[in-house]
């Protein structure tokens, strides 16, 4: 779960153009939106594309990013239950 | 109005799905058609989409007639046929140096990018390239200007037409907006969840987002010291922005807001038709409209939007609804939402999916984009006094 | 009021006509100014190269100005005027849908498929309400320009423009040429494409 945690705050940081920061900057418990990493709604469709092609998770409804976005270690925790790759 | 002199309508075309002309597009819209269809597997997406799209061979056909043959593309193709069309019906000289031509569009040949499309020199994904084949079709010797302002480019380019004249550099202005639907537009809304797999439902409180469409419209201007009753004027356009998401509308409508404002100045509310809208039936749009209208105090002013007849025409949607909507003054109509059912937005807005007369005489063109563009056009049959 | 301008190519950076130096070159240059210049707009690594490009151009345009930032504004306009459109951006777009195998469209590359966009980016950071636009020609053209300037002043609310050419085909081929201009002010002089052609034509 920890290579997973640490993987994903990578792929976080590629796909997210967050030039300044290396994984251990991000708190996996901290939130992605708002006051943590203070992300946006285009990082948030980022995030579905990066979870589908790396993982191989379709979200049926994009509004299921609300609680699985919350923050890396929920993120993670989804990975581990639903990736097909 | 004084001895000031007005920017007028000359005359008009849209060639849409729903027809080759202004009359055949009216005549489909008040009767309630589309051509929004589903969509599975074409262009190779993997996701189906509801889009109105034109039938291709048949513009072809067409196109051949007029000697626009197989040394342009589709997209150049609707553009010179929707110019050609409106400029039949005048005795300008398309040829003069006194005309400019003015192309609205988001996204011109994009489709040459793909690395499968062969047959078109690269530079044709260049917008001003793409106009020149236009501008060079009529023989026009000036250097076509492209207005390319996301989804309310077709407004702007009406307010740089206005400009042009008003500054008195041009006699006449053919102002085209197009755009056509491909592989790189569809995908691309598709990954900003922004598309309805249905028919789209603006305003609605079941609306799930927008649709796409093919189309090209044209309005030609020119300026007039006097008008009479039956002259449609461009009287005022404003272009103002967010100022807060590049993708996202300001939640308080602040950019259409001031649009808004800047373009009723003191004519009376009383005198509106109606507020045509962007409506592309995505939760925020309409939300953000209702907003911008309530907080410019025309909440009773009724309003409707035409994206469920024909989807999102991206560059073509602000000349087509314009065109739609002096057709539907003259006609004392206001045309029905098509779409709409139960109201969903938390501002009140007049609104039906039914037409309803009206003996007005005036009407308020909305779009906004991304980029958080917001634009605001206030046309008037006769002027405004 | 005295005239600024800005000029930034993949090689060379001027502010009011003094050369400003640098050790980068191409899409690198933009990071160096930024964070010699900026470092405190993260979201500009999020941004397109054309979106930098002006990002950056306008923040030494306003940097030289000197006059009080970031206090909301509507009488302030943009307006950028280029020849590849969002080229970069719709390139970088391109190849995520290209490989049907492969086939992830990126909504953060898809936002900046529209050259407009950095007009907002400029607006956002400024807090500018008042109007954008981009206008797409075949060749920078002077006279067009000037006569569009002049245009865009008939709108009783622009007092002020932040414009004029904004260039880029790809990551490292990039052309800036902004100004300010004041409505009182003429502004046929502040357009000069003579540069930018010539790098134009070298690409």
């Amino acid at each position: 779960m920890d290579d997973l945690i640490y993987t994903l705050k990578q792929q976080i940081i590629e796909a997210l153009n967050l030039e300044d920061m290396t994984p251990e900057d991000i708190d996996e418990n901290a939130s992605l939106f708002g006051e943590g990493l203070g992300l946006d709604s285009i990082d948030a469709l980022e995030l579905i594309v990066l979870m589908e092609k790396n993982y191989g998770i379709k979200l049926k409804d994009p509004s299921q990013g609300k609680e699985i976005f919350k923050s890396v270690a929920v993120m993670a925790d989804f990975i581990q239950k639903n990736r097909t790759k | 109005m004084g001895d000031k002199q007005m920017i007028v309508r000359v005359s008009d075309n849209i060639i849409s799905p729903l027809g080759m002309s202004t009359a055949e597009n009216y005549t489909a819209v008040k009767a309630g058609h589309s051509e929004l269809k589903r969509r599975d597997g074409l262009w190779q997406l993997p996701e189906p989409f509801t889009a109105s799209l034109m039938d291709r061979e048949m513009v072809n056909e067409i196109a051949a007639q007029q000697h626009i043959d197989e040394r342009y593309t589709f997209f150049e193709k609707m553009i010179i046929l929707s110019a050609a069309k409106a400029l039949e019906q005048t005795h300008i000289d398309p040829a003069s140096d006194k005309v400019l031509f003015i192309l609205s569009t988001t996204k011109g040949n994009v489709f040459l990018l793909d690395k499968r499309e062969t047959g078109f020199p690269s530079e044709r994904v260049l917008l001003g390239v793409a106009a020149r084949q236009m501008s060079e079709y009529f023989r026009n010797p000036n250097t076509p200007i492209v207005v390319s302002n996301a989804c309310i480019s077709g407004v702007c380019a009406q307010i740089q037409a206005m400009r042009e004249l008003e500054s008195g550099h041009f006699d006449y202005v053919v102002t085209v907006g197009a755009d056509v639907q491909s592989a790189f537009i569809v995908s691309g809304f598709q990954s900003f969840k922004a598309l309805s797999v249905d028919p789209c439902k603006p305003f609605d409180a079941n609306r799930t987002g927008l649709n796409l469409g093919d189309a090209a419209a044209t309005i030609i201007y020119t300026k007039k010291d006097k008008v009479t009753d039956n002259d449609w004027v461009a009287c005022r356009g404003a272009i103002r922005n967010d100022a807060n998401h590049i993708s996202g509308p300001s939640r308080t409508g602040e950019g259409s807001y001031r649009a808004l404002r800047a373009v009723l100045g003191d004519t009376n509310p009383e005198k509106l038709a109606f507020i045509n809208t962007h409506g592309t039936a995505t939760l925020y749009n309409d939300e953000m409209e209702s907003f911008a209208i309530e907080r410019a105090g025309l909440s009773n002013v009724p309003v409707n939007g035409l994206k469920g007849y024909y989807g999102h025409t991206m560059g073509a949607a602000g000349i087509l609804e314009t065109i739609l909507s002096m057709q539907a003054v003259d006609d004392n109509n206001i045309l029905a939402t098509r779409g709409f059912e139960t109201i969903g937005v938390t501002h009140p807005l007049v609104l039906s999916n039914e037409n309803k007369p009206t003996d007005k005489r005036a009407f308020i063109k909305l779009l906004s984009g991304f980029g958080g563009c917001n634009v605001a056009l206030l046309m008037a049959k006769g002027g405004v006094s | 009021m005295m005239r600024h301008e800005v000029y930034i190519t993949t090689n060379e950076v001027k502010v009011d006509g003094k050369v400003l130096s640098h050790n980068e070159n191409g899409s690198a240059l933009l990071t160096e100014l930024y964070r010699a210049h900026v470092g405190d707009y993260p979201k500009f690594f999020k941004m397109d190269t054309l979106s930098k490009l002006g990002f950056v151009a306008s923040e030494l345009l306003l940097q030289a100005e000197g006059a009080p930032r970031f206090e909301p504004r509507e009488d302030r306009a943009v307006v950028f005027f280029n020849r590849s459109a969002s080229l970069q951006a719709d390139t970088a777009y391109q190849e995520t849908i290209q490989d049907p195998n492969n086939f992830y469209p990126s909504p953060a590359a898809f936002v900046y498929t529209l050259p407009n966009i950095v007009t907002g980016e400029i607006a956002i950071r400024n807090k500018y309400f008042g109007e954008t636009s981009f206008i797409v020609m075949e060749h920078c053209d002077e006279s067009i320009m000037a006569r569009e300037l002049q245009n865009a002043f008939l709108d009783p609310m622009t007092q002020s423009i932040l414009g004029g050419w904004l260039d880029c085909t790809d990551e490292n081929h990039f052309e800036a040429n902004l100004f300010l201009v004041e409505k009182s002010h003429v502004p046929c002089s502040e357009v000069s494409c003579q540069q930018l052609n010539e790098s134009t034509n070298n690409n």
